[in-house]
């Protein structure tokens, strides 16, 4: 996977980084860059690499293989101290000793910078993050938003190249987490400094990212803005990952995915040729269980099924379908407000299922491992 | 917690358990311990102010509480230094045998005092492992002050070290981290984060090895040679007057060895919470 953004133009640039931990591959050949001014989200489950390739950009894991370079200059030789990067800790790791002032103009009293410009610094910094009422608080006394927001300021009091943030919202629950990143997606906005977020949640990434990275057992999957790798995942991971998909096994024929009595026509493509095993991947929100009134979309009937399962989960509505082939699958099925009211359904009904959205992946793993599978 | 473990009612009416069990831990506590310390304030100031002023201004009196302290004090200060030495050391690098290190260091507590200052006779000594290599130089470390520091070293070591070495068990390993990436040398990161959250646990670990290497006696008493005037700390002091039947110069010395430790106490304890107030 190449990401194809220029070297000299990027803010951060990992090249072709790869690390071992004794015999196992932490990361395989790892390539992407971060323009000025954007976020750059790395999403991935635990043990996909993101924390290590973060350690690599910072300087507190070397590298086996492959370059960090940030602002044109290969820094992968430097020690964490030279590299000038901000890194927002996951436990915040604020000094507990130091006040706020204190933790926030850390970076510039090892600089040597004069005492008068430090306290400048710190001054905008904290008016910027909000913090004027705890600027003399010491770590213990301040809330978790609190302390993310000193956090940042002390990694940007001194310019850094690239902000860092290591799952930041990971401590915090659900309520407070959704408050703090759109805090900090607007800071990120206001600031323009080049960021780097990981994190697990796909919800987090979508939001946040300019960019998201998906990485999966050390490979970098796909990268992309949000919407596309939401709705043109590359790979079955990216698609499964980012949000629920159905997974239909098939093949091609003459620019047509067929499946039993399954047929869709599919945009020519050069990587999938006639004869090929492919996947049909499609999210249960692009799945139409009658036939719609107002044809605009790109609608395409796929073969009839029988409601399995109806279940209300606030906003909207989630279905089972199980299609009418000889495996029959059960698909899932998401439906918002507006349909459910004007087409109710029940388990047992028949229904003619059509799509308006759909991948055609090649099917790498074996076509005998699983005809369809919900995920 | 404690809180709310004491409201829960297990009788009902008066509870007899409570009066009982505090009665009784006082009444144990008594002649265990306060009343042992209490007899030496009430003997030595039986006989006056004044003859507990005299025995206490005896020149070798004078003498023995002076070398207890100088000798405590430097045995402290290497204990901590190399204390915090061996507890970064031993905290931050994996290697073969790190283990047997940490249960080497921490030996000394368990070895009777006595056979501590024995040891150091049998390596040290004019006929010693390795005193006999520096004797011929006109280096002599037993029976002289050098002996009691090293005494004091080697029982106390394991005092100041085991406070301190908790504490960077428990030290978040990202403080240092954050640190280095905002520029700070590995000499920076331990001066102005990691040391700071140690101070309290060095302040322990030296009142608690100043107060330990003070009262020592069944090592010194080995090594040092118990010449009066010259290698005789407080505790060799009151030993030597008791057995010459001068109990009230012993007891003199004893007030003062045993208001030295209260004062120390007291200092750890309020240090301490100040310390580790943020």
């Amino acid at each position: 996977m190449k990401d194809n953004i220029q070297t000299n133009q990027a803010a951060v640039s990992v090249e072709g980084v790869s690390k071992k931990f004794g015999a196992a591959v932490v990361l395989d050949d790892i390539n992407f860059s971060v323009l000025e001014g954007e976020t750059l989200v790395l999403l991935g489950a635990s043990g996909s690499g993101k924390t290590t390739i973060l350690r690599i950009i910072a300087g507190l894991e070397t590298p086996d293989s492959g370059r960090v370079i940030l602002h044109g200059k290969d820094v992968t030789e430097l020690p964490a101290r030279a590299r000038g990067v901000g890194v927002i800790f996951q436990n915040y790791a604020l000094f507990p000793k130091m006040t706020v002032e204190g933790n926030i103009g850390y970076g510039l009293r090892l600089r040597g910078r004069p005492k008068s410009d430090i306290a400048e610094i710190v001054n905008t910094l904290i008016e910027l993050t909000h913090l004027e009422e705890h600027r003399r608080k010491h770590p213990s006394q301040l809330s978790g938003g609190q302390q993310q927001r000193v956090a940042i300021a002390r990694a940007l009091a001194y310019n850094p190249e690239v902000l860092l943030f290591d799952e930041p919202f990971g401590a915090l629950d659900a309520q407070i987490r959704t408050r703090l990143r759109r805090e900090i997606r607007a800071l990120l906005r206001e600031i323009k400094v080049p960021s780097i977020f990981i994190t697990h949640d796909q919800e987090e990434a979508l939001e946040l990212g300019d960019r998201i990275a998906v990485l999966n057992q050390g490979r970098l999957e796909q990268i992309g803005t949000p919407y596309n790798v939401y709705n043109k995942p590359a790979t079955e991971f990216v698609a499964t990952f980012l949000g629920a998909a159905n997974l239909l096994l098939g093949i091609v024929n003459e620019n047509r995915f067929e499946a039993e009595d399954i047929f869709l026509k599919i945009e020519p493509d050069p990587k999938i040729r006639d004869g090929q095993s492919v996947k049909l991947v499609f999210r249960p929100e692009d799945v139409f269980l009658r036939r719609p009134e107002n044809l605009t979309q790109n609608y395409q009937p796929l073969v009839d099924g029988i409601v399995e399962e109806v279940n209300f989960v606030g906003a909207f509505e989630r279905v089972v379908v199980r299609l009418n082939i000889s495996t029959r699958p059960p698909i899932l099925v998401t439906r918002p407000k507006s349909e459910t009211t004007v087409f109710p359904l029940e388990p047992g009904v028949k229904v003619p299922v059509g799509l308006v959205r759909f991948r055609i992946l090649p099917n790498y793993t074996l076509a005998s491992e699983r005809a369809a599978r919900v995920i | 917690m404690s809180a709310n473990l004491s409201n829960i009612r297990h009788t009902h009416g008066l509870d007899v358990v409570k009066p009982l069990s505090i009665t009784t831990l006082i009444l144990v506590m008594m002649p265990l311990v306060l009343l042992p310390l209490a007899s030496i304030f009430i003997f030595g100031t039986s006989s006056g102010l004044r003859s507990f002023w005299n025995a206490l201004t005896a020149p070798e009196a004078v003498f023995a509480l002076q070398l207890s302290i100088v000798t405590s004090f430097w045995a402290t200060v290497f204990n901590v230094v190399f204390g915090l030495f061996a507890a970064y050391v031993l905290t931050k690098y994996n290697f073969w045998g790190r283990n047997a290190l940490i249960v080497t260091i921490s030996l000394p507590t368990a070895i009777p005092t006595a056979v501590a200052g024995f040891a150091l006779l049998l390596l040290w000594g004019p006929y010693g492992i390795l005193g006999r290599f520096l004797d011929p130089h006109g280096i002599h470390l037993m029976f002289t002050a050098a002996a009691i520091i090293l005494a004091n070293i080697f029982v106390t070591f394991p005092l100041a070290f085991g406070v301190i070495k908790p504490v960077f068990d428990t030290m978040n390993q990202s403080l240092e981290e954050a640190s280095a990436t905002m520029g700070a040398t590995r000499w920076q990161t331990f001066w102005h984060v990691t040391l700071p959250s140690l101070r309290g646990a060095i302040l322990s670990g030296a009142l608690l090895t100043f107060a330990r290497a003070v009262g020592e006696f069944g090592s010194t008493i080995l090594v040092s040679g118990n010449l009066a005037g010259r290698t005789q700390t407080a505790p060799l002091y009151i030993f030597a007057k008791f057995n010459e039947g001068q109990v009230e110069a012993a007891n003199a010395i004893a007030i003062v060895l045993a208001l030295f430790s209260f004062l120390i106490f007291s200092v750890l304890f309020l240090a301490r919470d100040w310390l580790e107030a943020e």
